[in-house]
């Protein structure tokens, strides 16, 4: 009544908000490159099997080459051999070799075709936690990403103080589009299922997730004694 | 934010894997199923004894062996050279100048600042917080363009959008020192060092 000033603060805050910027191409193209993984791991598996094996038959065929008694297998009888195949080997050696060259081979080839998603979400809400400045919101030049161990730590944190219980009593699973809260109550204390939500869906939506997960609590039948 | 070629990695991956694939199904294909055995005893007989041929033709002047030999080692090298090339691909993108200026501001001469500036400046001012037990700051150059990498390790229960907001404060204020614009990654992750440290309890 007597602070005409005092509501206008709270106006004038929330004003500045909507001037974030969108992310400039490049940082897009950053944080599009964050949340998926560069393989750079099974292509050094990939060097170190191909370079052992390329050497071993190009020393091979450089002993053949000057004359020299081969290494370990003399080239022209290995082709020989995969000449004659089936009858070569042994059956049972020739199939497991042939499963495992194809596991290994599968294993790679999935590793290529599937997203390869790292366990990561962009998160845009950090902008409401900064101090106002005349430059305005940098959301076009400062990106962030999160694990989403930190998420899960930071919203079963959340989860524990709403339902007052204890931390081993809350585990947090967070997936790329679901968050799913499991509660194990104090044996005799019944817990607020609605509390529970009402909390950890406030500090998804605050965070600004990308993409949103929805939020999902499981209070577990049997409780926790003497916690 | 490194420059790893990952369209590159993708590709080669794909490529070997489907090549294993293919040998592996083939071997087994030979083993349990007999039509498969016979086709491929038919086939290998013929071209075993016209590769006989071909290496005792091109053997080389004077009695030695068959050039063919050499130009499978040449081969054999090239994939050798080709793959360690790709694998020493792997996370570069390192930089050492935050930025560089020539003739700035019309006036003769060069400004350059070194990436070291932003790291330490950052690490410096995030040192003394108890939360945060692990803070890595880098400086990359991806297409071109120089970009700070700011990488949190907060301790478990910390609130992300929180943290991220105040190190923004302290990228923006970097950004009035240095006189640039900065592109800035911050990446709070779980590492070892957040993972054995005890929970935050109080803010």
């Amino acid at each position: 009544m007597s602070q005409p000033t005092e509501p206008a603060r709270g106006e004038t805050r929330n004003a500045v908000q909507p001037e974030t910027p969108p992310p400039s191409p490049f940082l897009r193209r950053v944080l599009r490159r964050e949340s998926t993984s560069p393989r750079s791991v099974a292509v050094v598996v990939l060097a170190i099997v191909v370079t052992v094996l390329c050497g071993y038959a190009l020393l091979e065929a450089l002993v053949h080459l000057v004359g020299q008694p081969s290494w370990l297998i003399e080239p022209q009888y290995a082709v020989e051999g995969l000449a004659k195949l089936p009858d070569s080997l042994s059956p049972i050696l020739l199939g497991a070799l042939g499963a495992v060259i194809f596991m290994v081979g599968l294993f790679f080839f999935l590793g290529a075709v599937l997203p390869g998603r790292r366990p990561r979400h962009v998160l845009n809400g950090w902008t409401a936690s900064m101090r106002a400045t005349e430059s305005g919101i940098p959301t076009d030049r400062i990106g962030v990403v999160v694990d989403d161990g930190v998420l899960a730590a930071s919203l079963a944190r959340r989860a524990r103080t709403a339902a007052n219980v204890q931390r081993e009593q809350v585990m947090v699973v967070v997936s790329r589009k679901l968050v799913v809260v499991n509660v194990r109550p104090t044996s005799g204390v019944p817990v607020d299922r609605e509390l529970i939500s009402g909390a950890v869906e406030e500090e998804v939506r605050r965070m600004q997730l990308e993409p949103e997960p929805a939020v999902r609590i499981v209070v577990a039948e049997s409780g926790v004694v003497g916690a | 934010m490194n420059s790893s070629p990952r369209g590159l990695n993708r590709w080669a991956i794909g490529f070997f894997g489907f090549v294993l694939i293919a040998i592996g199904a083939g071997l087994l294909a030979l083993v349990v199923i007999p039509a498969v055995a016979s086709a491929w005893r038919n086939w290998s007989g013929g071209a075993w004894n016209s590769l006989q041929q071909v290496i005792e033709q091109t053997r080389l002047p004077g009695g030695g062996e068959s050039w063919i030999w050499l130009a499978l080692a040449a081969v054999l090298l090239v994939i050798i050279v080709l793959v360690l090339a790709l694998a020493a691909q792997q996370g570069k993108g390192r930089a050492t100048l935050l930025s560089t200026e020539v003739d700035a501001g019309g006036e003769p001469g060069d400004i350059s600042i070194g990436g070291a500036v932003a790291e330490q400046a950052v690490r410096a001012a995030l040192a003394g917080r108890p939360d945060l037990p692990g803070v890595s700051v880098a400086t990359y150059e991806y297409r071109g363009k120089p970009a700070l990498r700011i990488r949190l390790q907060p301790r478990q229960g910390v609130a992300p959008h929180l943290l991220a907001g105040e190190v923004a404060d302290l990228v923006m204020a970097l950004e009035r020192v240095v006189g640039h614009q900065i592109p800035v990654l911050i990446h709070v992750g779980v590492g070892a060092r957040s993972r054995l440290s005890r929970a935050e309890r109080v803010r």
